[in-house]
């Protein structure tokens, strides 16, 4: 039997496949970019993983994702420990992806991302 | 910054960066993997010895030429199937991004194959320009994408590799080679869909339209109902498709067609609601799939109808938030209605303890050699989902045999369990795609067990 969580999300998405993301209430989508998402005091190469993989989901809290900046989104996560978040950033954990998008990224880049994005909490 | 969502991040310098990659250009060696590679999933697992990431395609070339052993290049690990995983090098194409160049006349535009799908409708929205079509997940790169004849929904819209009217190929030689239908015209046909086997793509130039505002709406509707008129639906929205719910007489249909309407985000969900959802979902789950008919129906006739405008890349795709694994085969038009009836029937007599809808939409034919819908016929495609971490094999080894009774053809990136012998009937240039990948590779180094069994068996 399939978990209730899933059951509960295919069922809030309309019984569709479609996304259950947050949606803006009217937001005017003429703002136009051709750039990604700047990550502020990560290296280059690093900011760039960044941009392309954990933004996806981290800004806007896609799936539930804790939203970067938002430390009362992270404080359970964190709880966990460091060790925690690394093994579900490596495998998957609930909806987030194994590896998170980055494809290219090496523990030690996890290790670097995370602390960024929790704000270098232990 | 706690007040930040992604679009107020994104830089809004207009075009900066447009005739680069996208970001600086960082060499970095192959590096000896530290962990697993996982897809999307989490069903597939690899041992790579290490990853490379380009930063041009000088380096990627010279990667091949210069290193032997087993390779595999990985987009955004969307795929069901085995396509990536090597116990030799993924070559990630993440720093290869970023739209290269446009035409305003022409409506073409160049990305760097590394680009995510969700990261091409801003820049292409700046000069203009929009995607014709595109599938519902948009976190795939373009690479990827192409390389799997990845589609999204309507009889007027071949795949994404229909799209394309120019790439660029590394071979596993090395060689940097531009291709299109006029300089040599049987690789580009082979190279718009090649599953990865004949090199790296790198760049592609689309055809775009201008940009364009859609309209999604949704309603729940008898399955019968649906089917019954499906072709003239099809016909007359842009975009028509369903989505059959199981053990039940409903489907919800998604229609969306081109509209001046101002932008109209209807707002999520209430909490309130969501929970009366989830709590009649979980009863519905703990009855046995043959007691779950009257439940289903019942709840099905409560979901409301939807209204969504935005700009078309908007409106095209879906964040999905529950992750799956999928089987979908395209059969061809005349057969897909029943075909979608046969499994349905087979799922309730079976008793198939399924809580995913099933997905029908139609997919028109195009000259690649290995697309779905490759050759004179428009298609119907239809998938079926499972939960990732469930067990999919009881359930798609159960639903794959109908398919193949109705002469499905696999979708590249979700499984299914053909070899070269079957798959060589259902295609008929995979022959000649055989031959050149041969030609391309003679030593085999793009190839891992699932393409060994994909191409040589």
């Amino acid at each position: 039997m399939e978990s209730r969580q899933t059951i509960a999300l295919v069922l809030l998405g309309s019984l569709t496949l479609a996304g259950c993301g947050p949606t803006t209430p009217d937001e005017p989508t003429t703002q136009t970019s051709t750039q990604l998402p700047v990550a502020p005091g990560l290296p280059q190469a690093l900011a760039n993983k960044w941009a392309r993989s954990c933004a996806l989901c981290h800004i806007d809290g896609n799936g539930g994702a804790p939203r970067i900046g938002h430390a009362q989104e992270w404080a359970p996560r964190i709880a966990q420990g460091r060790d925690a978040l690394l093994t579900h950033t490596i495998e998957g954990m609930a909806n987030m992806p194994p590896l998170g998008y980055c494809m290219s990224c090496e523990r030690d880049d996890f290790i670097a991302l995370i602390e960024f994005m929790t704000g270098g909490a232990p | 910054m706690s007040k930040t969502t992604r679009r107020q991040l994104l830089a809004n310098t207009a075009l900066a960066g447009l005739f680069g990659f996208g970001m600086p250009a960082l060499a970095q060696p192959a590096r000896p993997s530290s962990i697993p590679w996982r897809n999307w999933s989490g069903g597939l697992v690899a041992h790579p010895a290490g990853r490379f990431a380009p930063s041009s395609e000088d380096q990627l070339a010279e990667f091949l030429k210069s290193t032997k052993g087993a390779v595999r290049p990985v987009g955004a690990g969307h795929s069901f199937t085995p396509l990536v995983p090597t116990d030799g090098h993924l070559i990630v194409i993440d720093e290869l991004t970023g739209m290269l160049d446009y035409d305003p006349e022409t409506l073409r535009a160049t990305f760097a194959a590394g680009t995510r799908l969700a990261d091409m409708g801003a820049p292409l929205e700046a000069v203009g320009q929009a995607m014709l079509n595109l599938p519902d997940i948009d976190r795939q790169t373009l690479a990827g994408a192409t390389a799997t004849a990845t589609h999204g929904t309507g009889i007027d819209f071949t795949c994404l590799s229909g799209f394309v009217t120019e790439l660029r190929l590394t071979t596993p030689a090395g060689e940097i080679i531009d291709v299109n239908a006029d300089k040599d015209k049987d690789l580009f046909n082979a190279a718009r869909v090649s599953l990865g086997a004949l090199g790296i793509v790198t760049r592609m130039t689309l055809q775009n339209r201008a940009n364009y505002r859609l309209k999604s709406q949704t309603s729940i509707q008898l399955t019968e109902d649906v089917l019954d008129g499906f072709d003239e639906s099809a016909a007359q929205h842009r975009h028509f498709e369903m989505f059959p719910v199981t053990h039940s007489d409903y489907a919800l249909t998604l229609a969306i067609n081109e509209t001046d309407e101002p932008i109209k985000n209807p707002p999520p969900q209430s909490p309130e609601e969501a929970a009366a959802y989830a709590e009649a979902m979980t009863t519905i789950a703990q009855t046995p799939p043959e007691g779950r008919k009257p439940l289903k129906n019942a709840l099905a006739q409560q979901i409301p109808p939807t209204e969504n405008v935005d700009a078309s890349y908007k409106v095209l795709t879906n964040i999905r938030n529950t992750r799956f694994n999928e089987m979908e085969y395209a059969v061809p038009l005349e057969a897909g209605a029943e075909c979608l009836r046969e499994i349905l029937r087979t799922i309730e007599e079976q008793a198939v303890d399924v809580m995913f809808p099933l997905e029908y939409r139609y997919v028109k034919r195009d000259d690649t050699w290995l697309s779905m819908s490759a050759g004179e016929e428009d298609h119907a495609a239809i998938s079926i989902h499972r939960a990732a971490g469930a067990d999919y094999r009881p359930y798609f080894d159960l639903i794959e045999p109908i398919f193949w009774k109705y002469g499905g053809r696999p979708h590249w990136g979700k499984v299914h369990s053909l070899g070269a012998a079957e798959l060589k009937a259902l295609y008929p240039h995979f022959g000649e795609f055989q031959a050149l990948r041969e030609h391309l590779d003679p030593q085999g180094r793009f190839l891992n067990e699932h393409l060994r069994k994909v191409f040589m068996a």
